[in-house]
């Protein structure tokens, strides 16, 4: 299953076809739904139907859209999409496939229903095929991409704010970021790819120490610094890192992506992106004031015996912090 | 300038490695060190040269008397920390210090920073050890609240200040302080450049703080450690002020119009955070109140560009840090005795304490601005060249220093003179430690009586 996942992102990177990406896409799609129902879970089950509908209707649409982009043009290579309805449909289509608002109802109520490491293929591998299409592919309409990545900082921000489940706080934060990679992505799609890998990362080092200490809400988290203290110490600069805190590295996409736009005279927009980021803030305070920055026991659950967490694991997350 | 910051660096290494019943000791020994080296900082051949370091970093009569105060505060701060840690466990006590010592070595690159960028990036980066300091080692559940009203007041000041440099660095090409000074933007009368105008100054405003955003000072004043206290009140508030007077050179000349709201805002926040400090019933509140309104003098002065403003302004804030981290020094002690902060709880000292009663003398006298002290001479430069600028403000300034002084002497009166309350039964001498700690404060202070021109910036 993985292998057939990593084929489905494999194929949409080499493919210059727009057939060929789509089939790609498919396989990445149905390569996962098993992965994401395994528990059987009536939570599982249900978010991996909605997935399975979302994905299914992006997909959908891209094949339209290449279709259309067909009929006009009259080839199927991915670069020369010069018409602006094939090209605001392949933008809305891969918009419903990676979560950016306003298309991003499904990403909160999926991502709870999975267990963590699911939940991060999904945020982290899944994205990577949709944004290699973006990234080939001339958006021809500023506003459009510009309204995206916006809408998305600012509903990421907002839709956090009232969360308790750290799932569906990590999928707000997904859309926040992913805002802050579309609003760059036609000025200079370097700085799309960086903030993408930095993303990977940080969200990489989360979702693993959220898996070591078992923790799926805020208040289980409290108890982690008994559990593991190393971890403890190091997520709130993950987390202050996620917010886009200087000297953290998180600070430098959020720094750059800000000069570009200034450099485009979109002053107003740079202010109202980076203010936006405040909002997301918050959420990551939240959660490293229960985790770290208070001793205080207010878990819900008995303090956990110790659980040995395979030692494999905490590598990965050691190199990533 | 590598000898202190290498050394910094160092220190953080030393933390960890010490042996732990040498650590207070190695620490301090070693911040003592720093600070003493950081003195020859002062010496400044030349007038209003810089002395480049490297190409990011400089010190010029303006910085140079705020990082020598920078160095001097972490000895001090060690110092004061010392007793309320002592039943931490080991790790925790080193992580302190190291948070103490990253702060120190950010503010040092902060304050010699030659590229507004790079004061910025480091004007942030002084926000996450303080903001750990305040929520993980503060005593009261408040300190939750106050850090996430110090973090997100701060940022929301400074984000749109980080949008204004980029645009006048697209547009001018370069942000190093040398050339600021022939690169002023063009007048103009568009919204848009009021706007940016006011993304520069509002971080920095909002930090210092002026009287209408100042309402993260007291929570994070009150909640925070002894050495968060006196940091905070005594070198992050000027970070304020100093970004501030290093960005007034390429705001001229929208300022003249722009800045009036501003300077009547920060001379009424004189008086109203006076008056809110006669009625205060927490010392350390009361003590935070008065940083506003002291900083609110200095905001005023910088607001003004006089070479007389700016000199006030950098003296007043010297002297402002000094006195006020040894009021929150002398608030500790009463503290770490009766483990609150109510005034009225810890009265009539002097009988029981007579020589920390010294200490409390000389420190309300000195925020009171008493000649001849430094605070008197910053508080009179502000003061006459606001009444040069217009002479109305002679009534805010002079009913602000009458003010001050009463609050200050009633300060002083209500925790030292008067008779003991009954309920105070035990009361530990006064340390060693704590009163080296109030030498130490006091001691600069008094010494800066005979050589001003150490603090005076650029018009020595």
């Amino acid at each position: 299953l993985l292998f057939a996942m990593g084929l489905g992102t494999t194929i949409t990177f080499a493919s210059s076809h727009w057939l060929l990406a789509w089939m790609g896409l498919e396989i990445n799609t149905l390569a996962i739904l098993p992965l994401m129902c395994q528990s059987h879970h009536p939570r599982a089950v249900e978010a991996t139907i909605k997935y399975f509908l979302t994905q299914a209707t992006a997909a959908a649409m891209l094949l339209f859209a290449s279709i259309t982009n067909a009929w006009i043009t009259g080839q199927w290579n991915l670069e020369f999409m010069s018409y602006s309805l094939p090209t605001t449909l392949v933008t809305v289509a891969l918009a419903l496939k990676i979560g950016l608002a306003p298309l991003h109802a499904w990403m909160p109520e999926v991502l709870q229903g999975l267990d963590l490491t699911t939940g991060l293929i999904l945020s982290t591998w899944q994205k990577l095929a949709p944004f290699c299409l973006l990234l080939q592919i001339n958006p021809s309409n500023t506003s459009l991409l510009l309204i995206l990545g916006l809408a998305s900082t600012l509903i990421g921000g907002w839709g956090g704010l009232n969360q308790n489940q750290l799932r569906k706080i990590l999928a707000y934060s997904s859309i926040a970021h992913l805002g802050w990679m579309i609003l760059v992505l036609q000025f200079f799609p370097s700085l799309t790819l960086l903030t993408l890998l930095m993303y990977f990362v940080m969200t990489f080092s989360l979702f693993i120490s959220f898996k070591v200490n078992n923790s799926t809400t805020i208040n289980s988290l409290s108890m982690s610094w008994s559990k593991t203290p190393i971890i403890s110490s190091m997520v709130p600069f993950i987390l202050l890192s996620l917010g886009g805190l200087p000297p953290l590295s998180g600070f430098m996409p959020k720094w750059l992506i800000l000069q570009e736009l200034t450099k485009q005279s979109l002053a107003p927009l740079a202010t109202l992106a980076a203010l936006s980021a405040l909002l997301s803030l918050y959420f990551y305070l939240r959660i490293s004031y229960a985790m770290t920055l208070t001793m205080s026991p207010n878990t819900l659950l008995n303090a956990l015996p110790w659980r040995l967490p395979s030692n494999q694991h905490t590598l990965p997350l050691a190199i990533t912090t | 300038m590598l000898k202190i910051l290498i050394p910094s660096m160092f220190m953080l290494l030393t933390t960890w490695t010490s042996p732990f019943k040498q650590l207070w000791s190695t620490i301090l020994m070693y911040s003592f060190l720093v600070a003493t080296l950081s003195l020859t900082w002062l010496a400044m051949p030349t007038d209003t040269g810089w002395f480049y370091i490297n190409n990011y970093m400089a010190y010029d009569p303006l910085s140079s008397p705020l990082l020598v105060l920078t160095c001097w505060l972490l000895p001090l701060m060690i110092i004061a920390s010392q007793n309320h840690l002592a039943v931490e466990p080991e790790n925790r006590q080193r992580t302190y210090i190291s948070l103490l010592i990253s702060l120190q070595i950010f503010l040092i690159l902060a304050f010699s920073a030659t590229e507004m960028i790079m004061f910025y990036v480091m004007f942030e980066a002084t926000l996450i050890p303080t903001l750990i300091i305040i929520t993980r080692w503060g005593n009261q559940m408040e300190r939750l609240n106050a850090g996430t009203y110090f973090l997100f007041y701060t940022l929301a000041g400074s984000l749109p200040l980080l949008v204004a440099l980029l645009i006048y660095h697209s547009s001018m090409g370069s942000l190093s302080y040398l050339s600021l000074t022939s690169l002023p933007l063009t007048c103009s009368n568009l919204y848009a450049d009021k706007l940016w105008w006011m993304a520069c100054l509002l971080a920095f405003l909002v930090k210092m703080p002026l009287y209408g955003v100042h309402l993260w000072l007291p929570k994070a004043h009150v909640e925070a450690p002894i050495a968060g206290s006196m940091v905070l009140a005594a070198v992050l508030l000027k970070l304020g002020g100093y970004g501030m007077m290093r960005i007034m050179i390429i705001l001229d000349p929208l300022t003249k119009e722009l800045s009036y709201p501003f300077i009547i805002l920060a001379l009424w926040g004189v008086i109203m955070t006076g008056s809110i400090c006669l009625r205060q019933t927490d010392l350390k509140s009361l003590i935070a109140y008065s940083s506003v309104s002291h900083m609110g003098l200095v905001a005023a002065g910088i607001l003004i560009q006089t070479p007389w403003g700016f000199t006030g302004a950098l003296i007043l804030m010297i002297a402002h840090g000094l006195t006020s981290s040894a009021l929150f020094c002398l608030a500790n002690t009463n503290y770490e005795r009766t483990h609150s902060r109510t005034i009225i709880l810890a009265r009539g000292l002097q009988m029981v304490l007579p020589l920390m009663a010294t200490w409390w003398f000389l420190a309300s006298l000195a925020n009171l601005a008493l000649p001849p002290l430094p605070n008197l001479m910053g508080e009179i430069m502000i003061i006459t060249s606001l009444f040069n600028w217009s002479f109305y403000t002679l009534i805010l300034t002079g009913l602000g220093t009458l003010i001050t002084a009463s609050y200050s002497l009633y300060m002083f009166l209500l925790t030292q003179r008067g008779p003991i309350p009954h309920h105070l039964i035990l009361l530990e001498p006064s340390h060693t430690r704590e009163h080296l700690l109030l030498a130490l404060h006091l001691l600069p202070l008094l010494l800066l009586i005979a050589k001003p021109e150490l603090v005076w910036g650029w018009t020595a």
